[in-house]
């Protein structure tokens, strides 16, 4: 059952804007913009020092107050002064919003708690949920509802696909819409709770398990602050995990501890462990840097889970198959040998230079077809479980068929993973067609080997793994 | 709450003595080795006749924290004059590197045959409630941190998921000669540990250091435990 307020506040069909302005270069601005042209449901703009504002062609009512508004209200988008927030916070209320966006700061942050206590008692006096204070909110790409202050055109909003994303920093959030919106990468929907006064890390969670549009969450965090808050997060983790990939980053690894301790245990004990251990618990698989977060979570929406960790590498570099290997035995994959049986059954269809050993080389001078009779011959048996691709396209005989060759090798149910790099139109158009069926590619052996490790830890998470 | 450590904190300790720790251990079945404790060194004779030689002798005091720093313990004692000798070198050690503290007797236990040196503890934090950990002793935690936590309650499952998640379980499988441990008897310990902490909450930080891990079928022993108390 999907949380109403959490719905409201997600993909709400209503939504008022309190301290929209047509001032340029203001955060009332980029929020009147944002919802005034993108937004697929109903916006309307308080500020009672406008009245009707011609803009893009079109002519915006402004309102003097949330009370004025003759339909439903489903979130109220709060951008005004701290101290004015707990009276709109009333008006929103009794307008019977289910949900509220403070996107305004000058609270906890700054040492006002007593401001940030009074507002969180009286969305609790009319059973609002409250995002913020001081967070840049929500962006969902399918509806277009989108809080976020930052202008479009400097930062980027990414397309809608399988990924969400909950993050405790603004900014952070901010620039990962930003990276993902230049790479094509499918983040339909960022939250980010701020201040943390009602809704959190938890809740959230809770609500993506249930969205069937999201394959996989992505979860940027500094540090819990309520207590008992881990063990709460562990619960509803620990269930979501069951259902869906949850992959975290965790900033701020200090490990020693911080406290002054007696014990040998913690000494040992330092906060980032903790988190560590929690995320193993829960069966969150952890990224060790944003880039990698994505890297994961692009392989994890898009392949299915391999049933062991044994990896094919075929490659027509070489070096870049070596690199390949060293990064998958390091991640504890294994790239076990081809039976000799096997062997001369390639031999006969490869290159005579070519290495038909685990990694297969079809040499510099492979054509589309070697790739395919290696991956045809070889991933389909009960000797591997998933397949790193390297295609360095700058050789002569490789063409955009080799996609397709790639492409078809998804039948077998296997995990595929490709590592492709450079600049060229002929590269690009390769890794387009690679990533629109769903094929994930890399720029580097290594990210697409902890890409196959991802897809490999939660078939453990799962269960899905032969033992 | 368990008697000792109500009886430890009406007291106005924050620190169980070691007897007190392993009555604690005792009650929820963790193996510990005999003991008594022992008021002089005639009573020290006739506990360790009782138990058995070899035995080790620590000091019991409520002063010390840290039994070897001032010479509180002696290991393999295997005679009755040995144990003189030895309960006499402690009483002069812990007089001049620790005047202060009073020597209420002392803790003769069964030696332990030689295993592998494992690590448990427990440690409350306010966010993440009580976290058990696990590792290898010695350096394998100290110099690597190769240790694996979780979040109390830990179940049985969760256990062994921890075992296995230190580097050093290879050594617990038998490694270059030496024998495999009795892995399910150290998950056994964490299990009824996890238990003893939960049912406990006022334990703020907890050290099961060693626990000795004997070859396969032949059990694990808490030899040492340490448990520091909260503030109500």
């Amino acid at each position: 059952m999907a949380d109403e307020g959490l719905e409201a506040l997600i993909s709400p069909q209503s939504v008022a804007v309190v301290g929209a302005s047509p001032k340029q270069a203001t955060v009332g601005y980029v929020l009147f913009e944002n919802m005034a042209n993108r937004f697929k449901g109903k916006a309307y703009f308080v500020n009672p020092k406008y009245d009707v504002v011609e803009m893009w062609g079109k002519q915006f009512k402004f309102y003097k107050s949330i009370s004025e508004i003759d339909d439903k209200i489903d979130v109220v988008v709060v951008a005004v002064p701290a101290q004015v927030v707990p009276q709109v916070l009333e008006e929103a209320g009794r307008k019977g919003a289910k949900a509220a966006i403070i996107i305004s700061s000058g609270f906890a942050e700054v040492g006002n708690k007593e401001l940030e206590d009074e507002v969180k008692a009286v969305a609790k006096s009319y059973g609002m949920r409250v995002l913020g204070p001081n967070c840049i909110g929500v962006y969902n790409a399918f509806t277009g509802f989108d809080t976020v202050f930052l202008p479009a055109e400097r930062a980027g909003r990414p397309p809608a696909g399988p990924l969400a994303l909950i993050s405790q920093s603004g900014a952070v959030a901010a620039s990962i819409m930003d990276w993902t919106a230049r790479r094509n990468i499918g983040l339909s929907v960022v939250v980010n709770y701020g201040n943390k006064a009602d809704v959190g890390d938890v809740e959230l969670l809770r609500h993506f398990a249930e969205d069937e549009k999201i394959r996989v969450v992505t979860i940027y965090i500094e540090g819990f602050k309520y207590p008992g808050e881990a063990k709460r997060f562990l619960e509803v983790a620990g269930e979501v995990s069951k259902k869906k990939p949850v992959i975290a980053y965790k900033a701020g690894r200090s490990s020693a501890a911080q406290r002054a301790v007696k014990s040998h245990t913690a000494a040992l004990a330092g906060s980032y462990e903790m988190y560590r251990a929690l995320f193993r618990q829960a069966g969150i698989i952890e990224a060790s840097n944003l880039r990698e977060m994505f890297d994961m979570a692009k392989a994890l929406a898009m392949q299915p889970l391999p049933k062991g960790n044994r990896v094919l590498v075929i490659t027509d570099s070489g070096g870049m198959g070596i690199q390949a290997v060293d990064m998958l035995e390091g991640l504890g994959l294994e790239v076990p040998e081809i039976p000799a049986s096997i062997q001369r059954e390639l031999r006969r269809e490869l290159l005579p230079f070519a290495a038909t050993t685990n990694p297969v080389d079809v040499t510099g001078s492979a054509t589309d077809q070697h790739y395919k009779v290696a991956l045809e011959a070889l991933l389909p048996t009960a000797f591997f479980d998933m397949a790193l691709v390297v295609t360095l396209m700058q050789v002569p005989g490789l063409t955009q068929n080799l996609a397709e060759y790639i492409i078809d090798a998804k039948r077998l149910r296997k995990p595929i993973v490709v590592v492709n790099f450079g600049g060229s139109k002929m590269v690009q158009d390769f890794t387009k067609a690679l990533e629109d069926a769903e094929i994930p590619t890399y720029s580097t052996p290594d990210r697409a080997a902890k890409a196959l490790w991802a897809l490999y830890e939660y078939a453990k998470i799962r269960g899905v793994v032969r033992t | 709450m368990s008697s000792v450590i109500a009886r430890a904190r009406s007291e106005g300790r924050s620190k169980l003595l070691e007897h007190e720790a392993f009555e604690l251990l005792r009650a929820y079945s963790i193996p510990t080795p005999d003991y008594g404790i022992a008021r002089d060194e005639g009573e020290a004779r006739s506990i360790a006749e009782k138990i058995g030689y070899p035995v080790a002798v620590k000091v019991v005091s409520r002063q010390i924290v840290h039994k070897t720093d001032v010479g509180g313990v002696a290991l393999g004692i295997s005679s009755p004059q040995e144990l003189e000798r030895a309960c006499a070198a402690i009483k002069a050690s812990v007089k001049a590197k620790a005047p202060y503290a009073d020597i209420e007797g002392f803790l003769i236990q069964r030696m332990v045959p030689a295993g592998l040196e494992l690590i448990i503890g427990a440690v409350y934090d306010d966010i993440f409630g009580h976290v058990i950990a696990f590792g290898l002793g010695g350096i394998f935690t100290e110099l690597f941190r190769d240790v694996s936590m979780r979040l109390a309650p830990v179940d049985e499952d969760e256990a062994w998921r921890m075992v296995k998640e230190v580097k050093a379980y290879r050594l617990l499988q038998g490694y270059r000669g030496m024998p495999p441990r009795d892995v399910h008897a150290i998950v056994d310990i964490l299990v009824k540990f996890s238990r003893l902490i939960v049912e406990n909450p006022e334990i703020k930080e907890a050290d099961l250091n060693p626990v000795i891990a004997l070859s396969e079928g032949e059990g694990a022993y808490v030899v040492d435990a340490r448990f520091l108390l909260g503030t109500p």
